[in-house]
């Protein structure tokens, strides 16, 4: 039986929340970036800072509270690029989600 | 040189090998690794369907038991011995690779990790599981990257350690001690190594992700390399079962029900 008349079958519900905290393990996941010697999640936050600083090296603390010094032009591009595709691929997936709302 | 790990022997009630073959080839296929098998000759066919990289066979210790039947998990300390490559991930059989995740492990700046948190599918927000309440979080034997270090070498001595003196550390730490758990072991093993503490560079930066109970998964379609999967859970309400379900897909899981796991990969 395929997994669509098995759901039909089964006269199965779609649990939203359940499926909203596997994306968000699934994506979380997947915006963590090792560069330079450090660990990092591509998010807001660090992509803001690292924006608003202008030095070229600058020391930061990674995921592992290690401090770092980093190329920042060069830790904010990968880290931009993660961002986006990580988040543009989520964004269709949860829209994806949404439509069996 | 990388590569991975798997352990397997055949215990009465399931065919540890099997899974190993299917784990083995998603991981061929989705990390581009080969796979070293441990086994014993009671497990190993005679005609083998699949090519392992290497096949080390080792005598399997059988004196565990679960709730279900017999249990031969013991020995994974052996895992460093074992192991041909500088790099090794070793995956339990029932690890669902659906992804290139896992490469990631080697990237980190350490010489061990495993899991410290995990996440069950159709049950967001579940508790961590504990030693026991007065206990250490446990750690997840499920996946474990590690090098040929010294360090590394020292936490599966503390392994087999643990593994040989269980009840001793189930007494100290209140945890039922009648099966042994390679989680538990790796917890106090690590724990032994890193001066009574977990280093935070030993922890995978993601959570492990359970199918458990009252949860079965089903494949979307039949392609060897599917990873597309339907999970449906049974909410019991009421006195009555409500279905629900989710789709999931690309996402690496720990399937903990064997059954479960055996359809997935059959044919």
């Amino acid at each position: 039986m395929d997994t669509t008349s098995l759901i039909t079958e089964a006269k199965a519900r779609f649990n939203h929340n359940s499926a909203k905290a596997y994306l968000k393990d699934k994506y979380d996941s997947k915006l963590i970036v090792a560069d330079q010697g450090g660990l990092w999640k591509a998010d807001t936050q660090i992509i803001s800072f690292l924006s608003a600083m202008d030095d070229n090296f600058i020391v930061m603390i990674d995921t592992f509270n290690n401090p770092v010094q980093v190329n920042r032009d060069n830790l904010l591009v990968l880290l931009k690029e993660t961002y986006n595709k990580v988040m543009l691929e989520w964004y269709k997936e949860w829209k994806e989600l949404e439509s069996k709302r | 040189m990388r590569g991975a790990l798997l352990f397997a022997f055949n215990s009465p009630k399931y065919n540890y090998y099997e899974m190993a073959v299917a784990t083995a080839k998603r991981i061929n296929h989705f990390l581009d690794l080969p796979v070293t098998l441990v086994t014993d000759s009671e497990s190993l066919p005679v005609k083998q369907s699949y090519q392992f990289d290497n096949i080390v066979m080792a005598p399997a210790d059988k004196t565990n038991k679960r709730d279900w039947g017999a249990w031969y998990n013991k020995g994974r300390y052996r895992a460093y011995q074992f192991s041909p490559y500088d790099e090794t991930i070793l995956l339990d059989t029932d690890y669902m690779v659906n992804s290139d995740k896992l490469l990631k492990t080697f990237e980190l700046s350490t010489d061990f990790c495993c899991h410290d948190t995990t996440s069950f599918l159709m049950h967001p927000g579940a508790a961590q599981e504990r030693l026991s309440v007065y206990s250490f979080n446990t750690l997840w034997a499920t996946v474990v990257m590690f090098k040929k270090t010294k360090r590394a070498e020292q936490i599966f001595n503390s392994l087999e350690m643990v593994q040989n003196n269980f009840e001793h550390y189930a007494s100290i730490h209140g945890f039922i001690s009648a099966t042994f758990r390679n989680d538990y072991g790796l917890t106090l093993a690590t724990r032994i190594v890193n001066g009574h503490t977990t280093p935070i560079e030993d922890v995978i930066p993601w959570n492990l992700l359970h199918v458990g109970k009252n949860t079965s998964v089903y494949r979307n379609n039949d392609d060897e390399y599917n990873t597309e999967y339907t999970v449906m859970f049974d909410n019991w309400q009421r006195g009555k079962i409500r279905k629900e379900y989710i789709n999931i897909k690309d996402m690496d899981f720990h399937v903990m029900n064997k059954e479960n796991f055996m359809e997935l990969i059959s044919e």
